[in-house]
């Protein structure tokens, strides 16, 4: 009762503080979980953001240095340089060339222009009419500043990360190298007209325009150098821009986020990332890629059920949360099973020595009973003065061999126990000992019945372990079976082996305890007033002893009731 | 002894300078005698009839040289750009990775080679590399698993990508795009594809592009191929992948003229009406084409129609010239080519009925037949189906009735098609396939794209 208890409290003190620390660390995992997954998010938010910023540099650069380019060219060569440029510039889609008298002086009307000029032409016809002043989008205008080198440089560029550097190297760099597309004397020129803008103050005029033509979004790039001079410019080839910019959209691992760059009318013009996004999904978190590219937007799009840039975090912290506590529970109930064997052990020692001193007391009380009786001379009758020594050489005898067992029992522990190996013939050796015990046996009412087949029974074991074996199981089987009709000694080969069984059909074992019969200490009644004296070591030592010797002891019921233990040893050819 | 000896190392010299001497002067004989493209210009008529103004057909007829057996080709910087979609997943994605192969294994080790594979997502999964390591490069490509959505566009621009880091170099660049599917990721309309092949071409890259199974968008890739001037198939399983690429290859690694412009000039009495099928640009007199590529043994040709004035019988009238201007691969010189055409007036009709040129009106007839191929489709997408249906059989009865006239049987043939196929429209509308074929072959046969 106080061992429950005990073994209630430990555990309470044990599992209560292990529980709470289990639910607070979970709990704080789960925050930290939080925490990282908004991180993750405002990560990509600002990644989104990074990329848009890089891209309006970039059309910002192209724009500026087409722009320069345009007001650089000397009024003879406009037309030749921009349909040079046309045919030749991958970034240029159409060019123009446009004064208030004539209306749209290039490209041509008719077969003079492909198809895509002819377009082009109906496309702007709001402004190749007249009808709209190209500068209408004062907004949309930039100031280009002529000051300094006149191309724009990549100079911003230590001002963004690490995908920027990527950009820098490829796109960004090839797109504004393709918007760079002055000749050399043509720069000397600028040049020339920078000095000169020191003194003059230059009154040309420049602009883009997002212009929506059926709901598709074109950009056209005009100059003016002076009030009455020709309006002239480009048409930006969006899909060189796109094409050009989306190779290097940073690459995104995993397949629960997605950046995707969207037009005004919602469709996806790139993604990067391995999430399905429905075009009807809304997104995380969506971001203005540029004014230069009126509505489109840069959109994050996360699988809230799966993301988390560190979903894992979480499941290798709980793993390992979870290891812990189960080592922690492992632990307590290892401590606690070794506290029960501990207390089972010492429960069994205690019995041990009782069983044992009552063993030892009863051979002792009959010595010494019959020895007085003989040494007061009492007893004339010669008989029963044999009877009385024979008592005690049995008596005696009986105390040898229990001390035997104890000292035995002793030398196994400690594994001291020596064995000499001699040859012998095991049937001949069982039935030496059967004839040396016959009278035990018929003592007890019981017949003997013996069963060796045919062959040869040649074993090398230790004649003296092996005989305090069968000793053992005969003392067992003379003191449980004692009122069975016979007992049987059975003798065969089993392969390797040979099979040295004892069988008696005395009440036999139950069921549950055939096992734990040959732990040391166990007996079927362990109660000091139990009706057989023992030990509770005769079997575990014969089993530990042929196990020593290379075989085995076994049990197994007799057919009806009964027991039958088999001792298996090895053969002598199986040295 | 030393005498000896000294006398063996002159005749060694001597004969290592004969050797060397050959060789140089085989290679630059080589060089110089490469044979030109041949220019010729046609009428449908050698003999007009004398009389009031009229219509005739010239024909502008570019005929490539074979590639030269001495010279190395020059050498080719290709991108092959694959669909891994779910769509393509199976015998698709199988075939086509052992197309991909099957090109690998045609190329040299002088030859560029990159793999670009796109789903949702784009992967460079072999970048740009010379065609040597073709080991490793088989077993990256038998990696390749379909799943996904198709981000066409940016396939096309990743394999443009790698095709530039050897843009400076003097290859054929072409990048081979496969899809089986509508384009679901970045631009996808005809027109927006359209335009990244013209501004593809503008940096000498051509996409050809190949359609398998019957739900990619047939326009989108017949744009982006006719834009950069590349070829385009459709292909209706995944078996004929592997024979596909193998001839787009052979295209590639033949080509014998680059940047090929066509200037025909007339004279002032003559007037250019209409260009038939192809496009250009008609400058008062001057009409303008451009061609792109040129493969060895091709015959690629443009129609004009011109207007020619009221002339008298007996009289001999130049009709058009044509100046063809090219860059050599293999000398990386620009050449040029030139062709007249001359039109006898006569007021005899039989005369004039014996100097029918079948094959100008032939192809003229053909490419008449592309055309309204074109318009059945505009119809049956509106709607018009019974329109559709009658265009086809009108477009067929002329192919028919010429192809009779001339015993063509190219035309006859033709014409035979195109009727079933316009019966099969007629009773089951315009399928998938169909539509596809009448768009392939619309536009194979106005640019004369197709595999050799």
């Amino acid at each position: 009762m106080t061992n429950k208890r005990s073994i209630i409290i430990f555990w309470a003190l044990f599992l209560v503080p292990t529980l709470i620390v289990a639910a607070v660390a979970f709990r704080l995992l789960s925050h930290e979980q939080d925490r990282l997954h908004r991180s993750a998010q405002a990560a990509l938010t600002q990644q989104a953001k990074t990329l848009s910023e890089t891209i309006h540099l970039t059309i910002e650069d192209v724009q500026q240095n087409l722009t320069l380019s345009l007001l650089a060219l000397e009024q003879k060569q406009i037309k030749s340089r921009l349909v040079q440029w046309e045919h030749t510039n991958p970034l240029v889609r159409n060019v123009f060339i446009y004064t208030k008298e004539q209306g749209l002086e290039y490209p041509l009307d008719g077969m003079a222009s492909t198809k895509e000029e002819r377009l082009f032409a109906v496309r702007y016809d709001a402004l190749f009419s007249g009808r709209t002043s190209f500068d209408f989008n004062r907004e949309g205008r930039q100031e280009i500043s002529r000051t300094g080198t006149g191309l724009k440089k990549e100079i911003r560029a230590d001002s963004y990360g690490s995908i920027e550097d990527d950009i820098e190297k490829s796109s960004r760099k090839t797109l504004v190298a393709l918007s760079r597309v002055r000749q050399k004397p043509l720069a000397e020129s600028l040049d020339a007209i920078q000095a000169d803008q020191q003194v003059v103050k230059f009154k040309e005029k420049s602009g883009w325009i997002p212009w929506f033509n059926e709901n598709r979004l074109y950009i056209l790039g005009w100059v003016q150098k002076k009030e009455n001079d020709p309006v002239y410019g480009v048409e930006l080839e969006l899909m060189t821009l796109l094409s050009r910019l989306v190779a290097d959209f940073p690459k995104l691992e995993g397949k629960n986020a997605a950046l995707v760059m969207m037009d005004g009318s919602g469709m996806f013009m790139h993604q990067s990332g391995a999430l399905n996004v429905d075009s009807g999904q809304s997104p995380l978190a969506a971001v203005a890629v540029s004014n230069l590219l009126p509505h489109w937007r840069m959109a994050v799009f996360v699988d809230s059920k799966s993301f988390s840039g560190a979903k894992g975090f979480l499941y290798l912290s709980v793993i390992l949360l979870g290891i812990l506590i189960c080592a922690i529970i492992s632990g307590g109930v290892m401590l606690t099973r070794m506290a029960l064997q501990n207390q089972k052990d010492a429960r069994k020692k205690i019995s041990f020595v009782s069983s044992v001193s009552h063993e030892l007391k009863t051979p002792l009380t009959s010595i010494r009973m019959y020895a007085e009786l003989l040494s007061s001379g009492r007893v004339k009758d010669t008989d029963k003065s044999r009877s009385y020594l024979s008592v005690i050489v049995d008596e005696s005898h009986r105390l040898t061999r229990l001390i035997n067992n104890v000292l035995d029992f002793g030398r196994l522990e400690q594994g001291k126990k020596k064995y000499h190996p001699t040859r012998f013939e095991l049937d001949r050796f069982l039935k030496h000992m059967i004839e040396a015990h016959t009278i035990r046996i018929e003592k007890q009412g019981m017949e003997i019945k013996i069963q060796i087949s045919k062959g040869d029974f040649a074993v090398r074991t230790d004649k003296d372990a092996l005989e305090q074996v069968v000793l053992n199981l005969l003392d067992n089987a003379l003191k449980y079976a004692g009122d069975g009709k016979f007992i049987q000694f059975v003798l065969e080969k089993e392969g390797p082996f040979t099979s040295l069984k004892i069988c008696d059909n005395g009440p036999g074992i139950p069921k549950e305890q055939r096992e734990k019969i040959f732990e040391k200490f166990h007996r079927v009644d362990d109660s000091l007033g139990a009706n057989q004296p023992g030990s509770g070591l005769g079997l575990s030592i014969a089993r530990q002893i042929l196990q020593d010797l290379g075989g085995d002891l076994f049990f197994e019921p007799m057919p009806g009731n009964g027991s039958c233990f088999t001792a298996r040893i090895q053969n002598y050819e199986t040295h | 002894m030393e005498q000896t000896t000294s006398v063996y190392q002159r005749i060694s010299l001597i004969l290592l300078i004969l050797f060397l001497t050959f060789f140089t002067a085989r290679d630059i004989w080589a060089k110089t005698n490469h044979s030109k493209v041949i220019c010729r210009v046609e009428t449908d008529r050698s003999v007009l009839p004398a009389g009031p103004s009229q219509d005739i057909i010239l024909k502008i007829t570019l005929d490539a040289p074979s590639a030269p057996m001495h010279i190395k080709r020059p050498p080719v910087n290709l991108s092959l750009v694959l669909d891994q979609s779910g769509s393509m997943n199976g015998t698709k994605i199988e075939q086509a990775k052992a197309a991909a192969i099957e090109a690998l294994t045609r190329l040299g080790i002088q030859d560029i080679f990159s793999v670009v594979v796109y789903d949702s997502n784009v992967n460079t999964i072999v970048p740009a590399q010379n065609a040597a390591n073709i080991q490793g490069i088989i077993r990256t490509i038998s990696q390749i698993r379909a799943g996904g959505s198709t981000a066409l566009f940016g396939g096309v621009s990743q394999g443009a990508l790698e095709i530039r880091k050897y843009i400076e170099n003097d290859y054929v660049h072409r990048i081979v795009l496969l899809s089986d599917g509508i384009a679901n990721v970045g631009p996808r309309m005809p027109e927006d594809l359209g335009r990244l092949g013209a501004a593809l071409i503008k940096e000498g890259i051509s996409v050809s592009t190949v359609g398998v199974g019957t739900d990619y968008n047939e326009d989108l890739m017949a744009r982006l191929a006719q834009k950069s001037d590349g070829n385009t198939y459709f292909v209706e399983s995944g078996f004929d992948l592997p024979r596909i690429f193998a001839g787009e290859l052979g295209d590639v690694l033949n080509v014998v003229a680059k940047k090929v412009k066509v200037i025909i000039t007339l004279p002032d009495n003559i007037q250019a009406v209409d260009i038939i099928g192809r496009e250009g640009r008609v400058k008062g007199r001057r009409v303008e084409l451009f061609m792109n590529q040129l493969y060895g043994d091709q015959e690629k040709y443009a129609l004009i129609k011109v207007k020619v004035p009221q002339s008298k019988a007996g009289s001999k009238m130049l009709v058009a010239r044509a100046d063809v201007s090219y860059e050599n691969p293999f000398t990386q010189k620009n050449e040029t080519s030139s062709g007249r055409s001359w039109a006898l007036f006569s007021g005899d009709s039989k005369k004039v009925a014996e100097s029918i040129n079948v094959e100008v009106v032939k192809e003229y007839q053909l490419n008449l037949n592309a055309l309204a191929q074109e318009r059945a489709i505009e119809l049956s997408d509106k709607g018009k189906k019974k329109e559709a249906v009658k265009e086809l059989k009108q477009s067929a009865a002329v192919l028919k009735k010429i192809g009779s006239r001339y015993n063509d049987k190219e035309l006859l043939k033709e014409a035979d098609a195109l009727e079933v196929q316009a019966e099969q429209i007629e009773d089951q509308g315009m399928s998938k396939k169909s539509r596809k074929i009448l768009r392939t072959r619309s536009y194979q046969q106005k640019y004369q794209q197709q595999a050799q």
